[in-house]
């Protein structure tokens, strides 16, 4: 056996990373859970903490808050109605039905055990499908990741669905901002304006702290002016543990679900709210009772929760072999890692395959963790729905300053995140999506490496890039995903327009 | 020109003057003069182009173009309330440094629980108090990050 998975095992069960899967577990449960709080905003509030901790314990946190921030979005969907996560829209489509009819606790039982067999599903396929992807990354020469990285920007489109136009000045925008530093080739000091803070850029950390939580705290101030913040407080469950019965009955919505979800969560930019709906379709149209979707059926729960739990999995291939993150997480994942040092790609696996694996297994430890803190907590996680908000948004705005000024010790990187607070309420206000931006944030210094080196060694030939068979199957994925996604796009206006 | 339309051509012009602002600067870039390799300012030109076009494509979609495209559906907070809140955070982020971690952030911490709903003074002042406390403490000393204390220095060290 690979002494790299025996010592990636290890690495992922010792005490100390179990015990931080677990934490992680538990504030993803409730972080999902609160409706208005994303899962990205809950890995930027727990990242300060990481800062101080050892990578792998680091990354097993954030992904014990991953996995499980999945399954907390699906327990206010059912019974609020409210979707704690974007991913768990579907679920409220029969979740809310059932606990309408005294049935919360039996919803909430199929939709965490659901979760669980979709995270493993996911586990699987990460384990065997990553270390092959990371071979053949190996292989890939300057020309062939400047093409992969340009095919990791070409997901932009598919969030431009409203207008590609947009989309595609905010990822420019993204690629503005990064080039603000030392200049990664030869490091030249660019638009630092003589601010000793700027030359080494502005950190991608700080940007997203901004971009994700000012817009959510002002989302919260509206949502009280509205008169729709205040705190819930009756909230029955009953029965929690799924019945043999139940567990025969999501059989095929979850071997629907795990594969849709995990495939899903490899391609760049499709993630969970669609993995969701469209599993949840696919169980209505080849169920047999597909008329009871809607209307409480413990299926078209299964379903929507198989695959976005399944997604997580999916979504840490590309991120892992390639550094090509599929949506915001798996973007902040990124950033943590580089944090400690670490940069995700092929040469992960080749390095620090003990450190790549010990990614894979707490992976696995966190979808366990996820169905036991899930089942055994359940009852005492749901009061966090009645925490006031009062008290929360202010909470998450201090933990968002001081997790900016931790990142350096530096006042200026709080101003810098306030200031991408401010252009994250802007482009709300024009519709652009903010997405793109973070790709950007990314990819776009990889992107100028990959293209200059790529141009040095062909001494300016561009032809470099359509003479590698790898160049050439990236840049027709690229053309693929540009072409579908406007198609996509027209459809949906046309769909608006009629 | 109403709605988004109008967002749309605001934005278009503003970018436009970002793109040459941006372009002006990338052509003050210093020239390492280095053989057979690229200059700092080749990816920026790429970038510039690439929003000097872009923001012109939004101008002219604002102008002419059939724009079905809908205002997004963020809820609304009168002005006042817009201005509050930022103004609250621009006047938090001037004295954090001089104030410091704990004094800064109960003052910001009572007056944000002041703006998501909570009216009980007694509240505001335990809730700001203890958790801006505990906060700064577990930073501070759990997760070692060094948190400057400001003006409450002498009584926490």
């Amino acid at each position: 056996m690979n002494p790299d998975i025996v010592s990636g095992f290890l690495q992922a069960s010792m005490a100390s990373t179990l015990l931080a899967t677990a934490v992680g577990s538990f504030l993803g449960l409730v972080v999902g859970m609160i409706p208005g709080m994303t899962i990205s905003t809950g890995i930027i509030i727990v990242l300060p903490l990481t800062f101080v901790l050892p990578p792998d314990i680091s990354i097993a946190l954030l992904l014990g808050l991953y996995v499980s921030g999945m399954t907390g979005g699906s327990f206010s969907a059912i019974l609020l109605n409210i979707p704690g996560t974007p991913s768990a829209s579907a679920t409220a489509m029969d979740g809310y039905p059932m606990a309408r009819r005294g049935e919360a606790g039996r919803a909430l039982g199929v939709a965490v055990t659901a979760s669980f067999i979709g995270g493993l599903f996911s586990f699987c396929c990460l384990y065997f499908i990553a270390p092959i992807l990371a071979d053949i990354a190996l292989q890939f020469q300057s020309q062939d990741l400047f093409s992969l990285v340009f095919f990791g920007l070409t997901i932009i489109c598919s969030f431009a669905a409203k207008s590609l136009i947009k989309g595609l000045l905010s990822a420019v925008i993204g690629l503005m901002i990064v080039t603000i530093g030392q200049d990664p080739m030869v490091g030249t000091a660019r638009f630092t304006f003589d601010q000793v803070n700027l030359i080494s850029g502005i950190h991608f950390l700080t940007a997203l702290i901004g971009l994700f939580a000012i817009p959510q705290l002002y989302d919260n101030i509206s949502e009280l002016v509205r008169g729709d913040g205040r705190a819930r407080t009756k909230l029955n469950i009953s029965r929690i543990l799924p019945s043999w019965a139940d567990i025969r009955s999501i059989r095929l919505p979850v071997s629907i679900g795990a594969p849709v979800g995990s495939f899903l969560g490899i391609l760049p930019g499709a993630g969970g709210p669609i993995a969701a709906f469209i599993s949840y379709d696919y169980s209505r149209r080849l169920s047999e009772d597909g008329d009871s979707f809607g209307k409480g059926s413990p299926r078209g729960i299964a379903a929507p929760e198989a695959a976005n739990n399944a997604v997580t999995g999916g979504a840490l291939i590309p991120m892992m072999t390639l550094g090509i993150p599929g949506d915001p997480v798996t973007a902040i994942l990124i950033g943590a890692l580089l944090v400690h040092g670490l940069a995700p790609g092929p040469l992960l696996f080749l390095e620090r395959g003990d450190f790549a694996y010990g990614i894979i297994f707490s992976f696995f430890w966190a979808n366990i963790f996820n169905i036991i803190i899930a089942f055994l907590g359940l009852r005492l996680l749901v009061k966090v729905l009645t925490i006031p908000k009062s008290l929360l948004m202010p909470t998450i705005a201090l933990l968002c300053v001081i997790g900016s000024y931790a990142l350096r010790n530096n006042f200026f990187d709080v101003y810098v995140m306030f200031a991408f607070g401010l252009l994250g309420l802007a482009m709300r206000w024009l519709n652009m999506p903010v997405v793109p931006l973070l790709l950007a944030l990314v990819l776009g210094r990889p992107l100028e490496e990959h293209l200059r080196v790529s141009l040095i060694s062909s001494q300016g030939d561009v032809s470099i890039f359509f003479t590698s068979p790898f160049s050439v199957f990236f840049l027709v994925l690229s053309l693929i995903s540009v072409i579908w996604s406007i198609q996509a796009a027209r459809k949906a206006s046309q769909a608006e327009a009629a | 020109m109403t709605g988004m339309r109008k967002r749309n051509f605001v934005a278009g012009i503003i970018l436009l003057i970002l793109s040459l602002g941006y372009g002006i600067l990338t052509s003050l870039l210093p020239s390492r003069g280095i053989e057979n390799t690229t200059e700092p300012s080749f990816f920026p030109w790429i970038v510039t182009f690439c929003l000097f076009v872009l923001s012109g494509a939004l101008l002219i979609q604002s102008l002419w173009a059939e724009n079905s495209e809908k205002l997004p559906e963020i809820p609304e907070i009168p002005l006042t309330g817009i201005v509050k809140f930022i103004g609250t955070f621009v006047i938090y982020l001037a004295a954090l440094p001089h104030l410091g971690f704990i004094a800064a952030n109960t003052l910001f911490f009572a007056v944000l629980m002041f703006f998501y709903g909570e009216r009980r003074p007694h509240w505001i002042i335990l809730g700001s108090v203890i958790l801006s406390v505990l906060i700064f403490f577990l930073f501070r000393d759990v997760f070692q990050i060094i948190l400057p204390a400001g003006i409450l220095e002498r009584w926490v060290s």
